[in-house]
């Protein structure tokens, strides 16, 4: 399963959001510091999601952060958080 | 406190501003590290700069210092702020200029409105 279907599915079942892109543009990032061949280095994740309510941003980053979990986190060398209340 | 964590420590309540980056304020290593660096500098703010990739006990020891896993890391009056990716959403918000304000960090209010009129 690629690290993206990772993300998502980790992030779905963590927060049920309304809308939820997961970009890998490790490409864009190729010969930067962290890029790994094949990709799947660099994301970003734009997320609404009613369970951002109320929470300050680094709340939000933590509990994304947290849902994702420390392994993918550690394989992964970007992650660029956009994370709302819907 | 590890040796890491009360360096940080220290660090971060001796100076008002600092930022945990890989590479220097002024030869970033990092896209997210010069991308932050680069608000601040234009924003003319007088900051310490930390470049993790000069010390290996820092950069991960600032990760368990925050519990947050990237880097850059903003610090103002010993307090996390953000990565890159909240101090952009603050900068472009405004909530940078007040939290700076509230804090007594001097900055050139021109030049931070310059950067959300260039992201309008």
């Amino acid at each position: 399963m690629s690290r993206a279907t990772r993300i998502r599915t980790a992030l779905e079942q963590a927060f049920a959001p309304v809308e939820l892109e997961v970009e890998d543009e490790s490409e864009a990032h190729r010969g930067h510091a962290g890029y790994q061949d094949g990709g799947e280095s660099h994301f970003r994740v734009r997320m609404r999601a009613a369970a951002m309510a109320g929470q300050s941003r680094i709340a939000r980053h933590r509990a994304v952060h947290a849902a994702i979990g420390p392994d993918l986190m550690g394989e992964i060398h970007a992650l660029a958080l956009d994370l709302d209340a819907p | 406190m590890t040796d890491a964590k009360s360096r940080i420590d220290e660090t971060v309540k001796a100076h008002d501003v600092v930022l945990y980056m890989k590479g220097t304020k002024e030869m970033p290593q990092c896209g997210f590290s010069s991308r932050v660096a680069g608000v601040l500098n234009y924003m003319g703010v007088d900051y310490t700069d930390v470049n993790v990739l000069a010390d290996d006990e820092i950069r991960q020891g600032i990760k368990d210092y925050s519990d947050w896993p990237t880097i850059p890391q903003l610090y103002v009056k010993g307090e996390f702020v953000g990565g890159c990716d909240i101090v952009t959403e603050m900068t472009l918000s405004g909530e940078l200029d007040t939290m700076f304000d509230e804090n007594g960090v001097a900055y050139d209010k021109d030049a931070a409105d310059k950067i959300r009129e260039a992201n309008a």
